[in-house]
């Protein structure tokens, strides 16, 4: 038994090494301090964070302290099992679901100081039927199909041109001959292949459509029609071959490096873009539609609530107060490459400012909500992700992927 | 617990492992102070944390199989057998079944036969006495083991990359195209496979290098002297003194390979579309991503059933075997 | 001639699974050895001299060495525990062989198969309750939980192959149950133990699946979630999490080389010498 012995003086040695027992359970109060939680939504290597931190440190309230939780890339399911529990941080990161998913967990900040700066253009994502809404919007997202602007150049394609799926499918091929994977996406990073049916089902209804999945009528046509350019770009060869198990990263990578043409995703892209490759120029252009005029999709982006049953409510209020203020809100939307959530901050998009000066600030394109988050109920994201996933990668055809949506919405919809 | 109904003595026999003879005899507690039925509180400790840490949230896992249920809000629907009247016709499990299967028995098999070649040269090369290097080798053999499957499968991930992977970068160096390494399901499965096994060959090799090491050298001297040759002292020693340690190894890998989750959600994610999940991912999927927790522990709960099914037959028949060959 | 050329061959199939197994590492070292802007091969050594700064963020923003101490205190904790409860639990398994123990024993050998992930829930929903999220306590009763079945199923099988003779000597000197236990059997269990240990304590440090969901505060974050924060499902930071692999290798690797001698003896469990 020497061995155990031995580990067990070593085990003391450590404690005794100056690492202190573990850490207090949540909210823990030791010594008249409030120590609070924070999932912040943004990976330990983000620079964003770095920004956070510098904010946090002259917005902390007195007697407090607040931990800064780096996210893994298990954000999602870690948030789930603690709603489950019933036990939440103080403030957490809603990541696009502080209405739909959270709301009943988080305190209404409609009446905060700020609230009169909230951007409206947010209201349709964030905002309930009774002007409540739940979390401090950092940024507003404006999304549309990001570009690299040298890779378009070299093989002679005009992004302000590409106002059709017609004319957007003949870039590909451009591109394609170019010797550029036009267009890059993921299965493994699943988001990013819902992307592509969320950004382009906004834009595959009439008016008259959208009334009624919102009376619960899935509508086929529309949604198939969307899945079947879809596949046409898939069977000329226009998606990435490691569709299936590329990262989010290496699509950043190749979009940086000249070897990716268009990828349909959030502007935060362009960050890990720049990581690898600080000199490349980037773009992002307003999304052809079947039906009526290009547009752009978006609503909340980054966006921050607070638990209201959490203990320390009252700390963690006057911190998002402070967080609110316009300098504040600026350096994070800045860092986050995209426009502010609140009114009263400066935009400064960073790389893609001229982007924003062409396409966005003259109010030309209508801003759409993401469509999964206004006309389908909840829980049909990941049918969304996998459908179109499986109609990339040739596994399923749009008849049967638009069938498979509507039996989804038929047994999810509720009145 | 009930009363004794009979008790194991053994008797070592010189070199092979020991028997066990039941011999049937009335016994009140009196006797070897160990056989009374006070030494059963022994494993209390043992049962108590099973009770809270597993056996509980099992129950209550079970429980959750028979409800409709998103996995965070308060309202659970009862939805009695459905979920696991569903999972016998969808083919989302059955593949992923097929697939849990191929990881066991496929890196378990690869496993036994790299491990056991390995520990076989190390053994040579000990029996020679030079040890320097292959102290090193094993070292070096049993390094992946240290470290984090999630890690593991990272780095293989960076290897077999398409656009950026070291691999890709050979076969376009050597004036080949780009190979599209985990983009079809057959060769995804098969890259699992190996790297699951050679992340953990180490712990096979070591474990016959010790069963190699413990068999007396003087068996393969007097194998010599009756004129049998490498091949035939191989079956006829070897592999029947070694046993034990096919016992050990092969429960140890099938139960990693059964249980593979991290290396595939770092590789694949389970694409293309479901076709190399395993029942592990595939329950992570339904539960995280579907909302759909009654399901996902549904399909839980059948896979710890065949699961332990399999290991507790396998268990058996090692057992038997180790009587057998006494 | 014969003999030397089997030799080679003995000699060339050892040093290729070397190669094969040292790969991964290699690839890893280069990528945490550059700058993010470094496109080149992973089979190439920086260029533009070495860039240290890979380890500088792991260490700084990942509080890479703080989680190899909070992993250090789980995975000691955790072993000794599994050692000694798996040894006191396997005895009266291996020794009274009653049909209730039986059922016993192969009801512990069936927790092995339990996916973590099918009683997360569950297990968060108890661990609230017992204000157990993000403590040691917390995470070392998981672990144990997790491994034990194993050490039960290892120690068992051994003390099985163990003459009965011994303790039988023992009882006639007058010994009690606990004596003989302490004095007799607990002695003889060492290389079994080195054998638990190995397979266990490696588990433990390493383990990801629950770790992330139980120990989220940098505070008290082991070795893996800790990596997993260069994971992040926006800005990742793939040239940091390499080096902070390599970081959380070197304790296990110097822990390995310490513990060697007592490898082969060890893993002898179950056969006999």
């Amino acid at each position: 038994m020497t061995l155990l012995a031995a580990a067990g003086t070593a085990t003391l040695g450590l404690v005794l090494a100056g690492c202190s027992g573990g850490g207090g359970g949540d909210g823990g109060t030791d010594g008249g301090t409030a120590k609070l939680e924070m999932q912040t939504g943004l990976g330990a290597a983000d620079p964003t964070l770095t920004v956070l931190k510098d904010i946090t440190k002259t917005c902390t309230p007195a007697d407090t302290t607040i931990d800064l939780v780096p996210m893994t890339n298990t954000y999602e399911a870690d948030m789930k099992t603690r709603m489950a529990s019933g036990d939440l941080p103080d403030i957490w990161s809603t990541h696009g679901w502080s209405l739909l998913r959270y709301s009943q967990f988080l305190e209404p900040l409609n009446t905060q100081p700020w609230a009169e700066n909230f951007n409206k253009a947010l209201a349709p994502a964030m905002e309930n039927k009774d002007g409540q809404f739940f979390a401090l919007p950092i940024n507003t997202d404006v999304s549309g199909i990001l570009y690299n602007k040298a890779t378009l150049h070299k093989a002679g394609v005009d992004p302000s041109t590409l106002t059709t799926w017609d004319a957007f499918t003949a870039a590909l091929s451009r591109l394609k001959a170019a010797g550029v994977t036009p267009l890059s996406s993921s299965s493994k990073d699943s988001w990013m292949a819902g992307n592509v049916a969320d950004f382009m089902a906004s834009g595959a209804f009439s008016d008259a459509d959208l009334e009624q999945f919102t009376q619960g009528t899935f509508v086929e046509s529309g949604y198939k029609t969307m899945l079947d350019e879809v596949q046409t770009w898939a069977k000329a060869g226009d998606f990435n071959p490691d569709f299936s198990s590329i990262t989010m990263d290496e699509i950043g990578r190749g979009l940086g490096s000249g070897k990716v043409g268009f990828v349909f995703v959030q502007n935060s892209l362009a960050n890990t873009a720049l990581q690898q490759s600080p000199d490349a120029k980037l773009g992002f252009m307003p999304i052809p539609a079947f039906t009526g005029s290009p547009y752009f999709v978006g609503g909340e982006g980054t966006a921050y609530g607070a638990w209201n049953k959490g203990k320390h409510k009252k700390q963690a209020l006057e911190y998002l107060d402070c967080l609110a203020k316009p300098e504040n809100i600026s350096k994070m939307a800045k860092a986050l490459g995209s426009i502010p959530g609140l009114t009263d901050a400066t935009t400064d998009m960073g790389p893609l400012q001229d982007s924003y000066e062409s396409v966005v600030k003259p109010g030309t394109y209508p801003l759409h909500p993401y469509f999964d988050r206004v006309y389908l109920p909840n829980g049909m994201w990941d049918t969304m992700v996998t459908t179109t996933g499986a109609v990339i990668s040739g596994q399923s055809q749009p008849s049967a992927a638009t069938a498979q949506m509507k039996q989804q919405f038929a047994s999810l919809y509720t009145k | 617990m009930t009363v004794a109904d009979g008790r194991h003595t053994r008797r070592r026999t010189r070199g092979g492992p020991s028997t066990r003879s039941p011999r049937r005899t009335a016994r009140r507690e009196t006797g070897a102070p160990f056989l009374r039925r006070r030494v059963n509180l022994l494993y209390l400790p043992a049962v108590a944390l099973f009770a809270v840490f597993t056996l509980y949230p099992l129950v209550s896992g079970v429980l959750i199989s028979f409800t409709k249920w998103d996995g965070y809000s308060p309202d659970r629907t009862f939805v009695g057998l459905a979920n696991y009247a569903h999972l016998f016709t969808d083919p989302l499990v059955g593949t992923a079944l097929v697939n849990t299967f191929i990881y066991g028995f496929g890196s378990t098999i690869l496993q036994q036969v790299i491990g056991l070649a390995l520990a076989l040269a190390l053994d040579r090369a000990v029996r020679k006495r030079r040890t320097g290097g292959r102290n090193l080798a094993r070292a070096i053999v049993y390094l992946p083991v240290l470290v984090s499957p999630v890690v593991m499968g990272t780095m293989y991930y960076l290897l077999f990359s398409y656009s950026y992977g070291g691999l890709n970068d050979t076969v376009t160096g050597l004036g080949g195209e780009r190979v599209a390494w985990l983009s079809t399901s057959g060769s995804a499965i098969t890259i699992i496979v190996i790297v699951n096994s050679l992340q953990f060959v180490g712990i096979s090799m070591v474990i016959y290098l010790a069963g190699l090491q413990s068999i007396p050298i003087m068996y393969y001297e007097a194998a010599r002297i009756d004129g049998a040759t490498g091949w035939r002292q191989f079956t006829g020693i070897t592999v029947p003194l070694l046993q034990p340690a096919f016992a050990t190894s092969i429960v140890l890998n099938l139960i990693g390979g059964l249980k593979l989750f991290d290396v595939i959600r770092v590789m694949t994610g389970g694409g293309p579309g479901y076709s190399t999940d395993s029942m592990s991912t595939l329950i992570s999927k339904f539960y995280f991503d579907n909302q759909n927790a009654g399901y996902a522990s549904a399909v839980g709960v059948a896979l710890f059933v065949i699961i332990a099914v399999f290991t507790l037959a396998l268990n058996a028949y090692f057992n038997r075997r180790r009587l057998e060959i006494a | 001639m014969k003999r030397a050329l089997s030799r080679t061959g003995l000699a060339a199939g050892l040093i290729v699974a070397c190669v094969v197994q040292l790969i991964p590492f290699y690839i890893t070292l280069t990528t945490a050895l550059k700058p993010r802007t470094d496109l080149s091969s992973q089979w190439l050594f920086p260029t533009g001299g070495v860039y240290w700064q890979n380890f500088q963020t792991a260490i700084e923003d990942g509080g890479i060495l703080r989680a190899i101490g909070n992993s250090a205190i789980v995975t000691l904790a955790s072993t000794i525990l599994i050692c000694l409860l798996g040894a006191l639990a396997a005895y009266p398994l291996a020794r009274r062989e009653t049909t209730g123990n039986r059922i016993v024993l192969a009801g512990i050998i069936g927790l092995i198969m339990i996916p973590p992930l099918s009683i997360l829930v569950p297990v968060y929903t108890l661990m609230v309750q017992l204000d157990w999220i993000n403590t040691y306590w917390g995470a070392t009763a998981l672990m144990v939980a997790a491994q034990l079945p194993l050490s039960v199923f290892l120690y068992a099988s051994f003390m099985r192959s163990l003459p009965l003779s011994i303790e039988e000597a023992a009882t006639v000197d007058g010994a009690g149950m606990l004596q003989i236990l302490f004095r007799v059997v607990f002695p003889m269990l060492k290389p079994v133990t080195a054998t638990v240990i190995i397979l266990t304590s490696v588990s433990v440090w390493n383990e990801y699946a629950l770790s992330v969901f139980f120990l989220r505060d940098p505070s008290v974050r082991t070795t893996a979630p800790a990596i997993a924060t260069f994971f992040a499902s926006q800005g990742s930071d793939p040239n940091a999490a390499a080096a902070a692999a390599l970081l959380t290798v070197i304790p296990v690797l110097a822990a390995y080389l310490v513990l060697q001698r007592y490898f082969i003896k060890g893993m002898v469990a179950g056969s006999e010498k």
